[in-house]
This record gives structure tokens, sequence and C-alpha cells, in this order.
């Protein structure tokens, strides 16, 4: 693989040259606590935030919006019209994207491209440009016993940091064009950077709280579905706010709705995140629910992340935390994981 | 067998076709209530092209020709019901249409009127406001949303309602079809947008959760917390208990919750049950 080396002071030129490449969004602070992925525009590449812990919203929404057209319609004529935004619009270029989440856009590659491949979600993916960076855990974080706390590929470059910069790794045709075309901002690889990166890797893995992999969950959760306590006494806390599937970086799951027009025969057919916290998640034909319960809602969630996985080699959570973090009730999934995998 | 050919005779043809075509008719009616969901409904960017694809057969405040007792598809019936004369009203409108659209917050809540039910007796509540004097147009009773007297065929939430959403009653209907109902919370609106959490990160009493999605979070984008108008969220999802839990965590007390709850919420029929679970049956 090739590689380079951006010294510190070269970043904001390195973001700026990036803004060829299409819409460029990356982390900035948005209050005390929070972080989110925003458009920078040439003003704004200071308030990029290199170090920050999570985002509110995770890097899928660039691919697979909250809320999306698929197509408006006639039922008069009875004709649909494809929505050609996706294909039409400005590649995104994501910038400062951590391990989990990379891994966590993969997740999402899986369903939308592999499994059940999905037009919009595709070409905006194809031509989105992803760039990657390294990071040290929180409390919050679990990414290692996901297997999510590196990544190989799913990125066109990834900076990792050392004492005074970042070695690039290349990981894409695209990632090359870049380095390329900026080639005078870049100064050779060292020894002491190579040391650097070890280092770091050393400092991160002893930062994290937990250890281990926790692949086995699958089997403690389908094998030996015996936590009705851990069920009954987290779910009663929850809010059922939905704020834990929004933030996830894995969530899939969309609902389709009709607007009609007021001429009574034109209208949009648009797709909304759904989320398996709310009721109608589970609501079928008939009034049926598969999922009745504010208990049963919660305890899907936990299952879907750590247990109905496929397609991929790891599990659908990626440890990234933000369920934690960002549930109001304060509810801890991940001190859950580890009661439910009996205290280890 | 054979195919039976039905032959429609030419006049039923025409008859058939008109019926079709024919506009449906609306009525917007108000009960008690600050008239701002009128003004909303007047006010719609889309309003001449409403009142192009539909027959207004009275619409209170624009119109002094409007009546109850005219006949129409669809009624839209904001206010809550103060007074005798409210019920009698509402009883009128409901005969009169063949679907009828709570509007609002005091339609389908009872409105910031009716904050204290449950709290005192009636009569008291009366003299607290009034003193000893007399309403003189009809007798005043508690107030109550419209579903306590009426069948409620959709509900269109909101103090006022949104804009977006108004249209989308009209044009389902329009269509032949009908307004689903949200019955998730304004948090999901409010991540979507990019909030931050007021509830975690400011320790503000937000109401988000177990308020009825539509707003898309407006207050909590201006930094304020929900104060729930858009009313709980239906079939049974809003926790009142968890949240509840969350705010004495945070330090509020049980008289301030079960008031904030309370004012878009007084007569949900879970809220005393769920905040007994947290509080115990005593109100302190
Ligand atoms: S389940 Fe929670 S920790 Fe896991 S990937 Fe989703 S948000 Fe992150
Ligand atoms: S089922 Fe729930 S946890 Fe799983 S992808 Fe859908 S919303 Fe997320
Ligand atoms: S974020 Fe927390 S309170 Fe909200 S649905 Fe998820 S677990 Fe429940
Ligand atoms: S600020 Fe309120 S509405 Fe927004 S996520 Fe927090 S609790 Fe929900
Ligand atoms: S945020 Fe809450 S109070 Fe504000 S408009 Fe929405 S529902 Fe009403």
């Amino acid at each position: 693989m090739r590689y380079v080396k951006l010294k510190k002071e070269k970043i904001k030129e390195f973001l700026l040259a990036l803004q060829d490449y299409g819409e460029l969004y990356a982390p900035i602070k948005v209050s005390e606590k929070y972080f989110d992925f925003r458009k920078i525009t040439n003003e704004q590449v200071d308030e990029v935030v290199l170090d920050y812990n999570r985002t509110l919203r995770p890097p899928r929404r660039f691919f697979f919006p909250e809320k999306e057209v698929l197509f408006t319609f006639n039922s008069k004529k009875v004709e649909m019209y494809e929505n050609k935004e996706a294909f039409t619009s400005e590649p995104v270029v994501l910038f400062g994207v951590h391990a989990c989440d990379i891994v966590g856009l993969r997740i999402m590659d899986s369903r939308f491209i592999d499994d059940q491949p999905d037009p919009y979600y595709r070409a905006r993916r194809e031509k989105g440009i992803i760039i990657g960076i390294s990071c040290l855990p929180d409390e919050y974080c679990f990414c290692n016993v996901r297997r999510a706390e590196f990544v190989d590929s799913g990125f066109d470059l990834f900076l990792s940091e050392v004492e005074d910069g970042y070695v690039i790794r290349v990981g894409s045709v695209k990632g090359h064009k870049i380095i390329d075309a900026t080639e005078n901002l870049y100064v050779e690889v060292t020894k002491k950077d190579s040391d650097d990166l070890t280092a770091f890797d050393v400092k991160k893995s002893k930062m994290f709280t937990v250890s281990g992999n926790w692949d086995s969950l699958r089997y403690t959760l389908e094998l030996n579905d015996e936590h009705p306590v851990i069920w009954m006494r987290e779910s009663e806390k929850c809010l059922g706010c939905g704020n834990c599937t929004i933030t996830c970086p894995t969530c899939r799951c969309y609902d389709v709705k009709d607007y009609p027009n007021l001429d009574g025969e034109t209208g949009v057919r648009v797709r909304i995140w759904d989320s398996c916290q709310f009721r109608e998640h589970g609501l079928v034909a008939g009034g049926h629910n598969f999922r009745p319960t504010k208990e049963s809602r919660f305890k899907n969630r936990y299952m879907c992340k750590n247990a109905y996985c496929k397609e991929v080699t790891t599990a659908y959570c990626v440890g990234c935390g933000r369920c934690t973090y960002f549930c109001p009730a304060g509810i801890n999934y991940k001190q859950n994981l580890i009661e439910i995998r009996g205290g280890i | 067998m054979t195919m039976k050919t039905t032959i429609i005779p030419e006049d039923q043809k025409i008859e058939i076709k008109e019926e079709i075509k024919r506009k449906p008719t609306i009525g917007v009616y108000a009960l008690t209530s600050c008239y701002g969901c009128q003004l909303k409904i007047a006010t719609v960017s889309k309003i001449i092209e409403i009142a192009d694809s539909v027959d207004i057969e009275s619409f209170y405040m624009l119109s002094s020709a409007s009546s109850m007792h005219k006949k129409v598809d669809i009624a839209f019936v904001e206010g809550s019901v103060s007074t005798k004369k409210d019920l009698e009203e509402l009883l009128e409108i409901r005969k009169n249409s063949k679907t009828l659209v709570g509007v609002g917050a005091c339609a389908l809540q009872g409105g910031v009127q009716s904050w204290n039910h449950g709290d005192k007796n009636y009569k008291d509540l009366f003299e607290n406001v009034y003193g000893k004097s007399k309403i003189e147009i009809s007798e005043a009773i508690e107030a109550k949303p419209i579903e306590e007297y009426v069948k409620v065929d959709f509900r269109l939430p909101g103090c006022p309602p949104e804009e977006e959403e108004i249209i989308y009653f009209i044009s389902t209907f329009l269509f032949g079809s009908w307004p689903e109902e949200k019955d998730y919370p304004v948090c999901q609106e409010c991540r979507f947008a990019g909030n931050i959490c007021l509830l975690i990160e400011k320790n503000e009493p937000c109401l988000g959760s177990i308020t009825t999605a539509g707003c898309n979070a407006r207050c909590i984008s201006y930094n304020v917390p929900c104060i729930g108008c858009r009313g709980p969220v239906p079939n049974d999802v809003a926790w009142f208990d968890s949240l509840a839990k969350v705010f004495v965590e945070k330090g509020f007390t049980e008289e301030y919750i079960r008031e904030r709850m309370k004012i878009f919420g007084s007569h949900h029929p879970k809220l005393e049950e769920l905040l007994t679970k947290v509080f115990g049956g005593e109100k302190k």
C-alpha cells in the first residue's frame, strides 16, 4: 500500500484541497458534549475537529438519507418517475471517519449493495469519498471487542496520528488520485513515524475498558434466551424514543410513505428511517404486531445488533458507543451486554 | 358461461361521472379556542390550491355565511368543549359531517384550559378564575377534548398544526385515502434535525420523547425544550413513567413533573396510572 505523511500544519491545506472532490463534510463541535458531521465551506476548515469522540448523527445518512423521495407518481396515468437526485448529486467527501464507523458503512453496504441492491444508496456510495482518521477510545467505546477498531478497507484515505502529523494510508484508486494531485503537501514517512504508529496502537489498546472479543454474544443471546431480568429492568427505563437506532451507524430500517398532492392524482413516495423502538415497526396488516410490548422492542435491538447478523464477518454492532451516549434515559448498552455475558 | 354486458343508461352514466367529479365539501369550525388553528389553515401557502380543489361550505373565521347545519363531507373542528353551547354545536357538526377531523391541542387534548383537569372540582376552579360572575352566552362546563363526546375520525395535532400536515390531510382525502397517524415521538425528528439533546446535555425538562412527532422538533430547534403541545404519542406508547424517573434523577420535583406533563396531557387515560408507578398513590 502507498503511504505519505501530512504534517500537522498542512491539515488546513489538505482540507481545502478536498473541496475539489465534492461536498466536504467533517466533524465539528456543535455543543459542550457533542460533535456532528457538518458541511464545511472554505471559511470553516478551521472548525474541523480531528480528535472528536463520536458524532451525533452517523455517517450512513450521507448515503441513506433520513428522508428521501423514491419517486413521484401519477395515479391517473399509472406512471412513476424515478428521483434522479442520487445520480446527479455532488459526491460526498466525508472526512474524519473512525474505524468503527467505516465498518458500519461496510455493514450498510452488505445490505444495500450485496444483499438487496439499492440504486440510490449505491450511486451515492460509489462516488463518495471516505477519509478515515485514527482515534483513542473513551469509556463508551468497545469497538475492540467487535473487531472494528482497525480497518484495512472501506476508505479512500486513512489518516493515522503520529507525533507531528498524520501518516496517510491510501486505500483506493480515488485515494491515489487525490494524493497525486496534492503531492506537494506531503513528506516521506520515516522510521520514527512507523514507531509512532506502533506506540499509538499500544496506547489505544490499553485504553479500552473491555478486552477479548464478544463474538459469542450471538450464542448467549440466541441459544440461551434467559435474560428476562435485564429486558424487564432496562426496558422499564426506556422511553421508546428511538435515539439509539437513529444514531447507530448500522441501522437499516425504513418506512415508506405516500404524500399525495392536492390535485388528487399525483404525489411522492418517500422513505424515512424507522426504528424498531417504535410501535409501528412491528405492525402488520390486520393489526397484528410482532413486537407489541416495549420490552419486546427493547430486546429486539439487542438481538439485531448482536445476533441477527449475516453477510458480513462482524456483528452489526461496531461498538461506537452512540446508543449509550445519546440515550436520554441513560441506559447503558455496553454495561448491559457485559451483564448478559455474565460479567465478562 | 356467457358474459353479460351491463349497459348503463345514458342518464345514469352522467350522474356517476358527476358524483366522481364533485369536489368534497369541507367545513372548518371552532369551539372554545384561540382560533389559531383556523388562522393556520387560512394562511397555509397552498390555500388557493386547496380552495380550488374543495368546496368550502363553512369557515367561521373567513365567512359569516358559515353554518354548522350544512352537510359536509369533512369537518375540521378546533377547540375544546367548554360550554353547553360548544357541546350542542359539536353534536350538530358531527351529525352533519361524514368525516370529522379533530384539529389542534384544544380539540384533541382539551388544551391548556384543561391543564387543571383532575386536580380541582370544576366549581372551585371556575370560582378561582371568574369569581361570582356568570357567563351569559351559555352555561360553562369543564373543558374537555371533543373525543369525550363524539367520534373523531382523524386527529390533526399541534398548537397550531403544521402547514405540512394540514396539506397532507387534505391531499390524502382528495386522493381517496386517509392520513396516517404518527405514533413515534418528537425525538426522532429532533435527532434527524441534528439538534443536541437538551434533556441529556442541559438537563432541561424536554417532553419530546412522549410527544407526537410532526413538528420537526420545532422548539428544540430553537433551543427550547418541548412542552408537549402535540399531545402524548398515541397508541399507548407515551412512557410518562420512564420519563418521570429521568426527570426525578435530574432533580425535578413530583409537582413540577406532573404539572408539566399535564399542560397538554391532562386527559390522557394513562397519565395518572403511570405517574403513580413512580410516585406512589398519594399526590403530593
Ligand atoms: S448498537 Fe450502539 S454501540 Fe453498537 S454500533 Fe449501534 S450505536 Fe454503536
Ligand atoms: S431492527 Fe432495530 S436495531 Fe435492527 S436495524 Fe432496524 S432499527 Fe436498527
Ligand atoms: S435511546 Fe434509550 S430511551 Fe431511547 S429508545 Fe433507545 S434505549 Fe430507549
Ligand atoms: S432534546 Fe428532547 S426531543 Fe430532542 S432528543 Fe432530547 S429529549 Fe428528545
Ligand atoms: S417541540 Fe413540542 S412543544 Fe414544540 S411544537 Fe413540537 S410538540 Fe409542540
